[in-house]
């Protein structure tokens, strides 16, 4: 007893510590989004009337078209997480395994890219989307095909460097050997690369799904039309007018835009923490 | 091998050209930009008839809030560009030096229609960019269930707060619930004597003189001050304001119109009032300012600028159009008509009242700050100062006056 | 089967048609963007359009198979942008500098008219008068009418018109209205019709028509202004403003974006304004990153520790533990903002205090660290947790027998080791934070800002932050300063994640 007592104690009051530390604001959140008045004031810490009214708001007003935003969220989200890992593993494939002329130039030039201010490059971005919306309106500004390829730019200089670090990290004696049996590197690449590097595909695709999930400075200068707005543009909406702040339906909002995130976040524990250790840049 | 591709090239051409229609360039589509309030409103409100601009056809964007409106009129260009925007009086200046606006000619009958000072708030260099929409302001209101009678000095409310803090635990005395700490708060600055700018007997602005610092921080110490620390009548930031007032745990707060309908919802009635004065004959002037629809200069190369004028004159800046969109936004009408039509609820009538006994109109060319310092940033900073890190009130408000100085001298060619 | 379909001529058939596809779709908007005259778009996929059919189609260039797509969307979407911003890091472009100098001259012009004294003002209609554009005037209150073309004005006989009831003529003799539609788009509406000596009548609205006079006229042979009323000239004065030549001061607005070379970054070094807050700003941005990665790693790595038994309940606590990490961050910092609010916050109301945390320079920047430590421990608790375990058991065992109690194990070889395996997280981390813009302007937005004394930046602004606001601020906008602070920004990072690299390097070779 005593020796577990000194062998455990300080971890469980360890964990509860800093669980207590991550649950405090998510709990607020839930109090706030069950509570009428649209505050975020806190009178008691166990609610006394619960009341769904900000979440029947959520469903109900059809000014607040939210199931939409969800679902462009969920599909704007989902294509770039897909395409972007798809084309960033090829690029971090060929950075990781071929050789070429002014590979390690360009590895390099994909570090420092990130590097830059992105912000200060709205500018840019947007006259870059206007004069496309001259000759193509379905692909300029305002639309959801436009923001997801300024997406797929902005995530490909991380997804190929994440991804580099994954395939260096797999042995080369696999594809040496696939080599001498004469296959060519474009073989090599979906018989034996892709299938090994699965998992840590998922993973790289997941951080990029939450990264696009949460972005809302681009989406709400992009998606202007209320039917196409994203969860991110949606919620910020309701604290964000020009006097006013709405903490109830933004907390219900929040809550119902973090339930698929956390699923996943929970179901795929065990690879996200391999694929984080490879070199992930969010913290 | 090489056929096959060509043929596949043609069908997707095909294909693609059905995807990507080219817009015509001669258009008789007026496009509105405005935030996520206003624009749905005044979508519906430009239901009631169809043919405001004989000929052309209205499309109104709204965007996600205020900033991101802001933010994408600031990027916005002839491409894609709105031909009106409906924005805050402030964008004036800024957006005329880029060059985004474009000045319109009223004629004396539609000049008449508003007042002269809703004129000011549009134009930058003697020309005015737009047409003003809805007035915002804000007033006092008080709680009956507390305070039986209007107070008519500010004393008369600290003495109040005072008296019944602990017994009725009171959170604060006077609190700023709608507009923030500098375009809100300038009715409580006002009332102790630190109005932004004052005027001539002509109605221009007295680009020579600012308030005194040594009365304002003589009556900051007496009212607001115990000591060197604040007595809790007055918070320095706006934040929760509302819902303690609504809790009944604050007396006095300064509401926004636009937002009256939350309070009249929960069983207040509009009392509403100028913060009173340090003296009974000189109550705290609030801002009254209007938003406004402005004319782009996109509108011309769009080939639209006389049908966005016409827009601008038939819905915007009549009684017939401001009346339909009031009933919906709530706020009060800045046209004569409207504010006077049967339609307008009272809570409209009462901001409207309380501004036509204290209200000063809000000078973009002053306040968004010449010299590098702005009205907006200097007065909320002054609050912190000596309400929060104890700072000594005169000194601080000597600072404050002098750069409400540096701004006056520096915008007199603006005006 | 997937041999075949990645060896075969059905592989050859499939890559063929989505080349050919996409070929197509891209020839459809090359060809588009060439008749709407944005040249260096239709180049830039002309370009993309060739690399694409030789790379797949060669039997050679096979790196390129690989990462040409990523290249393309970088170049489009990421240099470009980046490209755009050193350039306008050149130029004067600011509030009042905005526009293109054709633009300005064009608005210039369009703004030098003045009403007359009277403002006089006519109800109008636009029509065709024997042919030439011409306005149809009513003067309602004194019964008047006329038609004015741009040559001529004709007065007319009210007994020769069609008047509706509110005394508007609405057609004349040899007088075709224009439908209404057709009014704004057309020449009409820029024309200038007669009224009398340098007044002249122009189109308002769809039915109103302004009388009014031309104020200044630009000379395009030695690209002056001139002021018909005083006078005066206005030169360029070779920084993006006409002046007055006599008085320098007296700008014409607006101005226009001209190349001011290295002007902004001298401003970064010789203006006492820019430079005093930019080094104070620079000094926390150091601070707030080296903070929190200090704080989020430490409490990740307690945390690892703690958990790195198979003890009771490891599950949930580790569930629990990466919520913060998994719930969008723009909820939880705009929540965060809430919960430290001094009147009503849940802070303030546990500890029993009125702590003025966004207002007091400590308070807030204490709460940031507070608030990104809570963002961000998760993350290093899940890469301290796998890392532990990639640490070689022999390694710890053989130091216990050797006589050293778990804390000489820790100090000597687990915190080494970790920080070895770790370091390039942290210096990504560290970059990450150094450009954390989300955080600080939807938390603080950067204040508070003492600016009674004449603080330009807020206490808790960050490089980025500050430059966002000196770029899209509310009042004064500057383009041009903020895009060279950026280009600053980016060597400091750069040089930061170049030794994070060379880390790494160091760390491969080791293995």
């Amino acid at each position: 007893m005593t020796k577990w007592l000194r062998e455990n104690l300080w971890r469980h009051i360890t964990g509860i510590i800093m669980c207590v530390f991550a649950l405090f604001p998510l709990y607020l959140v839930v109090i706030t989004s069950f509570n009428e008045s649209g505050s975020l004031k806190i009178t008691s810490f166990i609610p006394t009337d619960i009341s769904f009214a900000n979440y029947k708001l959520l469903f109900t007003d059809e000014r607040i078209p939210y199931m939409t935003w969800m679902k462009n969220s969920l599909v704007i989200a989902s294509f770039v997480a897909v395409v972007s890992v798809v084309v960033g593993a090829a690029s971090a494939f060929a950075f990781s395994r071929l050789k070429f002329k002014g590979k390690k130039a360009g590895i390099q030039i994909l570090l420092l890219i990130q590097m830059f201010p992105a912000i200060l490059a709205l500018s840019a971005v947007y006259v870059i989307m206007e004069r496309v919306y001259t000759f193509a309106p379905g692909l300029g500004l305002g639309t959801q095909a436009g923001l997801i390829l300024i997406y797929l730019g902005g995530a490909m200089g991380v997804n190929i460097w994440l991804l580099k670090g994954f395939v260096d990290s797999i042995p080369t004696e696999l594809d040496e050997a696939a080599k001498i049996d004469g296959a060519t590197p474009v073989q090599t690449y979906w018989l034996i690369f892709i299938p090994l590097a699965a998992p840590v595909l998922a993973v790289v695709a997941l951080l990029s799904f939450i990264g696009t999930f949460n972005e809302f400075i681009l989406a709400r200068l992009f998606l202007v039309d209320m039917e196409s707005r994203t969860v991110a543009v949606g919620l910020q909406q309701f604290i964000g007018g020009q006097f006013s702040e709405n903490w109830g339906p933004f907390a219900a909002g929040s809550i119902i835009a973090s339930i698929p995130i956390v699923i996943i976040f929970l179901s795929l524990q065990r690879y996200i923490i391999s694929g984080l250790t490879a070199g992930s840049v969010k913290g | 091998m090489f056929r096959f591709k060509t043929l596949a090239v043609a069908l997707a051409a095909v294909l693609g050209a059905g995807i990507f229609t080219v817009p015509s360039s001669a258009t008789t589509e007026i496009v509105v930009w405005a935030d996520e309030t206003r624009g749905p409103n005044i979508r519906e409100a430009l239901k009631a008839k169809t043919n405001w601009v004989q000929g052309y056809t209205v499309t109104v964007r709204a965007f996600a809030n205020f900033d991101a409106l802001k933010d994408a009129i600031d990027k916005a260009t002839a491409t894609t560009g709105p031909d009106i925007v409906v924005g805050a009086n402030d964008w004036v200046p800024t957006l005329a030096k880029n060059g985004k606006l474009a000045p319109l000619t009223l004629t004396a009958a539609q000049r008449a229609r508003f007042s002269p000072s809703q004129f000011y708030d549009l134009s930058y260099k003697r020309k005015l960019y737009g047409i003003p929409v809805d007035v915002n302001n804000v007033a006092m209101i008080y709680n009956t269930r507390l305070v039986t009678t209007a107070p008519k000095t500010f004393g008369e409310m600290v003495d109040y707060y005072k008296a019944n803090k602990t017994s009725k635990s009171l959170k604060a005395g006077l609190c700023v619930a709608g507009g923030g700490m500098s375009w809100g708060a300038h009715s409580v600055a006002s009332a102790l004597g630190a109005d932004a700018y004052f005027f001539n007997s002509n109605g221009t602005i007295n680009t020579g003189r600012v308030f005194n610092p040594t009365t304002f921080g003589n009556n900051v110490k007496t009212y607001l001050l115990d000591g060197n620390k604040s007595n809790g009548f007055f918070p320095a930031t706006d934040a929760g304001c509302k819902d303690n007032f609504l809790a009944g745990t604050v007396p006095f707060a300064v509401i926004g119109n636009w937002e009256w309908t939350d309070y009249t919802a929960k069983g207040f009635t509009m009392n509403l009032m100028p913060v009173p004065g340090v003296n009974a004959t000189s109550p705290g002037k609030a801002f009254g300012s209007v938003s406004g629809a402005m004319l782009t200069s996109f509108a011309k190369t769009r080939g639209l600028e006389a049908a966005a004028k016409s827009l601008l004159v038939n819905f915007f800046g009549s009684t017939e159009g401001q009346v339909a969109y009031q009933k919906i936004e709530k706020r009060p009408p800045a046209e004569k008509g409207a504010a006077n039509d049967a339609s307008v609820a009272a809570g409209q009538k009462g901001f409207g009242a309380a501004a036509a006994a204290a209200s000063v109109p809000q000078v973009g060319a002053v306040l968004n700050g010449p010299s590098g310092k702005s009205y907006w940033d200097s007065l909320p900073a002054y609050w912190t100062a000596v309400l929060v890190d104890g700072k000594d009130a005169t000194v601080e408000a000597r600072k404050l006056a002098a750069i409400y100085r540096a701004n006056l001298a520096l915008a007199k060619g603006d005006l | 089967m997937l041999t075949t379909l990645i060896r075969g001529k059905v592989a050859f058939v499939i890559k063929a048609i989505s080349l050919a596809l996409i070929t197509a779709v891209l020839l459809m908007l090359t060809q588009s963007a060439f008749a709407q005259e944005q040249y260096a778009i239709a180049l830039f996929l002309a370009i993309a359009i060739i690399l694409l059919n030789y790379t797949y189609f060669s039997k050679k260039r096979v790196p390129l198979k690989f990462f040409l797509p990523g290249v393309l969307l970088l170049t489009a979407f990421v240099i470009t942008p980046i490209l755009y911003t050193v350039v306008m890091s050149t130029y004067n472009y600011r509030t009042g500098n905005y526009i293109s100098k054709e633009q300005a001259i064009e608005r210039i012009k369009a703004l030098a008219v003045e009403s007359d004294p009277d403002g006089t003002a006519f109800d109008i209609v636009v029509g065709r008068y024997r042919g030439e554009f011409a306005l149809l005037a009513s003067d309602i209150n004194n019964s008047s009418y006329f038609i004015s073309t741009v040559s001529d004005r004709i007065p007319l006989d009210p007994e020769s018109l069609e008047i509706d009831e509110i005394g508007v003529a609405q057609s004349a003799p040899d007088f075709t209205p224009l439908p209404p539609g057709k009014i704004s788009s057309s020449k009409a509406a820029s024309l200038r019709f007669k009224f009398d000596g340098e007044y002249f009548l122009t189109i308002e609205s769809l039915n109103v028509g302004v009388v009014l006079r031309q104020t200044l006229e630009y000379l395009q042979p030695t690209d002056q202004f001139r002021s018909l009323i005083t006078g005066a000239l206005y030169d360029d004065n070779g920084n993006g403003n006409y002046v007055n030549v006599d008085d320098p001061e007296e700008k014409l607005e607006p101005g226009w974006r001209d190349p001011a070379w290295f002007s902004n970054f001298a401003r970064l070094v010789q203006d006492d304004r820019v430079r005093t807050p930019l080094f104070s700003v620079f000094v926390w941005t150091v601070v707030f990153a080296s903070l929190t990665v200090i704080t989020q790693f430490a409490f990740g790595l307690l945390l690892a520790l703690a958990l790195n038994k198979p003890i009771r309940g490891r599950r949930i606590y580790r569930s629990i533990l990466v919520l913060p990490y998994a719930v969008p961050s723009i909820m939880s910092i705009l929540i965060w903002g809430g919960m430290f609010n001094t009147e009503f916050g849940a802070i303030n109301e546990i500890l029993g205090q009125q702590i003025a945390w966004f207002q007091d320079p400590t308070f807030a920047r204490v709460a940031v660290i507070l608030v990104n430590l809570w963002l961000g421990f998760p993350y290093f608790y899940l890469v301290c947790s796998g890392s532990l375990q990639a640490i070689p058991g022999e390694l710890l065992e053989a130091a216990a027998i050797d006589g050293a109690n778990p804390r000489q194990v820790f100090r000597r070889i687990t915190l080494p080791l970790l920080l070895q395996i770790l370091s390039p997280l942290l210096i990504a981390s560290f970059a990450f934070n150094f450009n954390n813009f989300n955080l600080i302007y939807l938390l603080t937005g950067g204040g508070p800002k003492q600016q009674l004394d004449g603080e330009i930046a807020g206490a808790t602004d960050i490089l980025i932050s500050y430059t966002y606001q000196i770029a899209f601020g509310s009042n004064i906008q500057d383009l041009g300063l903020a895009s060279a602070i950026s280009v600053i920004i980016f060597f400091i990072v750069a040089a930061i994640s170049l030794y994070g690299v060379k880390r790494s390097k160091v760390l491969e070779s080791f293995s």
